[in-house]
């Protein structure tokens, strides 16, 4: 049972790790951790979705772990603090409105600085990026793995991508 | 605050963005994309921020892990005498090793586990039950609060009336609340859904007061409270009524009525539903 469930989304898991916690090796805990959860758990999986299942424990697993072994508490808010405000304000929407069409060129970024990027996101923003792009998960699925609902999915993916857009466009 | 929210159009352009319009919504959005320069800009943005983001180099799974998860498995579940499921982990995981011979170079080293094991076992243990004892305690404390909101439900059906304002309209209810509590909570009508707002009061839970909003479904009462994010519960009765909450951003909801448990999962979609509807507006 564990090995249908758990084990095909091995790497997906270790993926989700590396970003939620931002390096390979506590991602290694994370999903050692996090396969025994599963292993223990197999009994309550309801054979609905594997995938998401799975990634919910890691996703779990990941933010105590995190909680636990960093002298730096997960801070969870939706808010997001004066200055990351200003900066979308600033340099988001309206700094672009401005923009003629020729002006709006493509990203220059390379893999490394969007990596950089996404690494420097609010971890509420980074997670719903990384399950959707990455991950590349359905709202649904984002929604049952990080416990919130649709609409807070949504509203998080839009301000994660005009973070990111902030953040990468200020190197253009 | 409702500055940073994202506004409906936005919403709609992720949404279309990700797939999850449905037809016909998508055409619609189709069209506006096609007549609104900014859209479009923006919807390039969009794109080439896909592509960046997926052209970043994926995290691989390093080689030895799914070996040592194996032993990691094998090792917590000595005790047990059967484990069949042990069994066909280690099988899959020689399947994996076959179909990738170059990155398995390293798992012999692995064979050698049993004393390794055994110590990760019982670090494992103590791991474990520190997490049991932790969530023993979290669990503990969060039936306490559930009973002090339940216990403030009775209370208010003992009073002459459940509220301390009474008003079904949200905009008289909001403000009470600004002046009383530390975050005043959502206030929503949700009479089109058949719960009908009456009023307001304020609970104390610990030491702390909080927002609870009062509705009417028929001739029953419900006690919505709204706490500090993470003390949810899961789905119980206490002292005869049902208590559901829910977690979003920005706090716990918890309601409490005699209403059965399946009018209590009605309240809880109206009330995120409406909940969302009102903050993408």
């Amino acid at each position: 049972m564990f090995d249908e469930v758990f084990l095909p989304h091995m790497a997906e898991a270790y993926r989700l790790a590396h970003w939620l916690t931002g390096n390979a090796y506590d991602a290694e805990d994370v999903v050692q951790d996090a396969a025994l959860r599963a292993f223990r758990g197999i009994k309550t999986f309801g054979a609905v979705n594997a995938r998401a299942w799975s990634l919910t424990i890691v996703r779990n697993t990941a933010y105590s772990w995190m909680t636990k072994n960093r002298s730096k508490a997960v801070v969870f808010t939706d808010d997001l603090s004066v200055t990351e405000q200003q900066q979308i304000e600033q340099e988001g929407p309206q700094g672009t409105r401005v923009e003629t069409p020729e002006e709006i060129a493509l990203f220059k970024a390379d893999a490394e600085e969007v990596q950089r990027a996404l690494v420097k996101l609010p971890e509420q923003f980074r997670e719903v990026i990384v399950l959707r792009e990455i991950n590349q998960l359905n709202y649904r699925d984002i929604s049952e793995i990080t416990n919130v609902p649709i609409g807070t999915v949504m509203s998080r993916l839009s301000r994660g991508r005009q973070l990111l857009i902030a953040i990468l466009g200020d190197r253009r | 605050m409702s500055a940073s929210r994202p506004d409906n159009s936005e919403l709609q352009m992720n949404a279309y963005f990700d797939g999850e319009l449905d037809a016909a919504s998508a055409r619609v959005f189709e069209r506006r994309l096609a007549n609104d320069a900014f859209l479009k800009a923006e919807y390039a943005r969009f794109l080439s921020l896909r592509h960046a983001v997926r052209s970043i180099a994926p995290y691989d799974l390093p080689s030895d892990l799914l070996a040592r998860i194996a032993s990691t498995l094998d090792a917590s579940s000595l005790g047990e005498a059967a484990r069949p499921a042990g069994v066909t982990a280690q099988a899959t995981i020689q399947a994996v090793a076959r179909a990738n011979p170059l990155r398995w170079a390293g798992r012999s080293r692995q064979r050698s586990w049993s004393f390794r094991a055994l110590a990760a076992a019982a670090l494992l243990g103590a791991v474990i039950s520190s997490y049991v004892m932790v969530t023993i305690n979290r669990y503990n404390l969060r039936q306490a609060i559930a009973s002090q909101v339940v216990a403030s439900h009775i209370r208010s059906l003992m009073a002459p009336q459940p509220f301390d304002v009474a008003s079904s309209d949200s905009r008289t209810v909001k403000p009470w609340f600004t002046a009383r509590v530390h975050e005043a909570p959502q206030v929503l009508d949700l009479a089109p859904q058949g719960f009908m707002l009456v009023g307001g009061r304020v609970d104390v839970v610990g030491h702390d007061a909080v927002a609870t909003i009062v509705y009417k479904h028929a001739a029953h009462t419900i006690s919505l409270t709204t706490l500090p994010p993470g003390q949810s519960v899961s789905d119980r009765a206490i002292a005869g009524y049902n208590v559901r909450s829910w977690d979003d951003a920005e706090c716990t909801y918890m309601v409490v009525s005699d209403l059965p448990h399946a009018e209590l999962i009605a309240f809880e979609r109206a009330f995120t539903t409406e909940s969302a509807a009102l903050e993408y507006n």
